[in-house]
């Protein structure tokens, strides 16, 4: 399908070695706005929005500074480390400012699954509904993340119209 | 109607083909800088092939800028004066504060070499070498900490201060198409010259701490640079606090190391946070500088002990531990390393004890 010129420019700063060393796309084929719709049906169909989502993570990521790096339990059964590299990484679609690389890891000892995620991808998920590409080291799967993160439908609201981001506060990524 | 979508296909290429021959000439002509001389320090001159990187520049040329993201302009570290360099870029802004700029100080980085340039560089840079080494040992101190030792090849050995750091060069591998560069503080002492040994805690995705945990393996041959870093013991007489945390154990152990050695007998009490005794490490090392170092007392505080560890020793949050120690911190000086939210909570606390934010040295890798 064909993409409107700005998401074809951001797609092309989404490649390896532009902003980043490994991109944001992985081996995913598709154009940006196909990989942004699929994702969006899927956040919908499960009765979420992204900005459910991203607040949510951004919830573990507030209570895991508390442990100055060290692993801190979250009730009712997570256990959340935040940690953070330097650095900082600007966003792809353009907002101002740089995220630092801070990295969030979030084990739900209920399921023994463990999700680890960025401020960058905190802001880009729930800004602009984009959880990276197929093949991407760092892609986060809605299902994956609903699941881990036990994000209900009743934590959800539709406010914020696809690609149409507000400007936010930097957050960001340990991304390399 | 055949005849007319023929002539309009072969017009369309052959005006793709006129502007591929412009793209490829422009290039040729118009983006080639030739030789360009860059003068150090208003001494060292060298002549360069203009058009890349300054950093990538001076790095072929022998010369090491410190840099933790390898040139993507994203730690902002390769901080150098270009005096005739020109503005910065917007990609340099976030990194440099008002009184930088006006000081002509660029990111290395993003500064592309077109002219004859006139740079200022810290003279100790003009010190920093790469090192050919070879794997030694690799040790899992924890299940997320791995201790690696370096011999140094060529040259056969290293200068440096207890608490500096060194660039590890990640070659290509299955994660990355290109050679990257990261930080990380020599733990063992400036007296080993011919080996360094390194303890670098993984990262989750991280492409360098990925390849040392997952790739790295024994006699694999390594390429560092340095030494980098001004996070070294202070003179004076002053008690210390210290104050990490996981990895950030390794410039400190390096500085107690050289106390040691050194017959330094400053007080000094080393507090350490993890979250249960598995994240604790090298502890009969620390007793035995204990023993080595008359004022030297290491605290270890433990966040969340499992009820096996039998833990008989300080609980709690690493600074909040370090605070019930320190009614008054006013006449010590402290020196921290470890995440940065814990060095933003450890100046907290030391400031709010009487401690002068400039006695508070940490290595701002956060």
């Amino acid at each position: 399908m064909k993409q409107p010129p700005n998401l074809q420019e951001i797609q092309e700063a989404m490649r390896p070695g532009r902003l980043s060393q490994t991109g944001f796309l992985g081996t995913d084929p598709r154009p940006l706005g196909d990989i942004l719709a699929e994702d969006d049906a899927t956040v919908r169909r499960l009765g979420l929005s992204h900005e459910a989502l991203a607040d949510r993570m951004a919830y573990f990521r507030e209570k895991g500074v508390a442990g100055l790096g060290v692993p801190v339990d979250v009730p009712p059964h997570f256990e959340v480390r935040v940690d953070g590299v330097r650095g900082r990484m600007p966003c792809p679609f353009r907002h101002p400012g740089l995220y630092p690389k801070v990295f969030c890891q979030v084990k739900n000892l209920r399921t023994r699954e463990t999700i680890t995620f960025s401020d960058l991808q905190i802001h880009m998920i729930g800004a602009h509904g984009f959880y990276e590409g197929r093949g991407s080291a760092y892609r986060l799967e809605p299902e994956t993340l609903i699941r881990v993160l036990e994000v209900s439908p009743a934590e959800s609201s539709f406010n914020t119209p696809l690609h149409e981001a507000p400007g936010g506060a930097p957050s960001d990524s340990p991304r390399e | 109607m055949g005849l007319e979508f023929l002539l309009g296909v072969g017009v369309v290429t052959a005006l793709n083909t006129v502007l591929a021959l412009l793209l490829v000439l422009a290039e040729r002509f118009l983006a080639d800088y030739g030789p360009c001389t860059l003068a150090l320090n208003g001494e060292k001159k060298i002549t360069v092939a203009g058009g890349r990187d300054l950093l990538a520049t001076l790095k072929d040329q022998g010369v090491f800028i410190p840099s933790a993201c390898g040139g993507r302009g994203s730690c902002g570290l390769c901080k150098v004066t270009v005096l005739n360099g020109g503005a910065p870029l917007a990609t340099e802004l976030p990194w440099l504060k008002p009184d930088e700029i006006a000081r002509h100080i660029r990111l290395a980085c993003q500064v592309r070499v077109k002219h004859d340039l006139s740079l200022q560089l810290p003279p100790q840079w003009l010190e920093i070498r790469q090192y050919r080494t070879t794997v030694s040992s690799l040790r899992d101190l924890t299940h997320d900490i791995k201790e690696v030792r370096l011999r140094l090849v060529d040259p056969p050995e290293i200068e440096f201060k207890a608490g500096q750091f060194i660039q590890f060069e990640v070659p290509p591998y299955e994660r990355s198409d290109e050679t990257v560069y990261r930080a990380y503080s020599i733990a063992s002492p400036p007296s080993a010259k011919n080996e360094i040994e390194l303890e670098i805690r993984y990262v989750p995705n991280g492409i360098c701490t990925t390849y040392v945990h997952r790739h790295l393996r024994l006699g694999d041959p390594v390429t560092i640079n340095g030494p980098y870093g001004d996070f070294t013991l202070r003179p004076g007489e002053r008690e210390i606090i210290a104050i990490a945390g996981g990895s950030g154990m390794a410039p400190l152990k390096s500085i107690l190391l050289d106390m040691a050695e050194k017959e330094i007998a400053r007080r000094i009490r080393y507090f350490f946070g993890a979250r249960a005794l598995r994240d604790l490490f090298l502890l009969e090392e620390m007793k035995t500088l204990e023993q080595r170092i008359p004022g030297f007392e290491f605290i270890p505080a433990l966040s969340k002990p499992d009820p096996m560890d039998a833990w008989n020793g300080e609980t709690g949050l690493v600074t909040d531990v370090a605070a019930r120690y320190l009614p008054d911190a006013s006449e010590a000086e402290a020196y921290l390393c470890g995440s940065s939210f814990l060095i933003q909570a450890a100046i907290k606390m030391l400031t709010s004890k009487g401690m002068p934010r400039e006695r508070i040295y940490f290595d701002d890798f956060g």
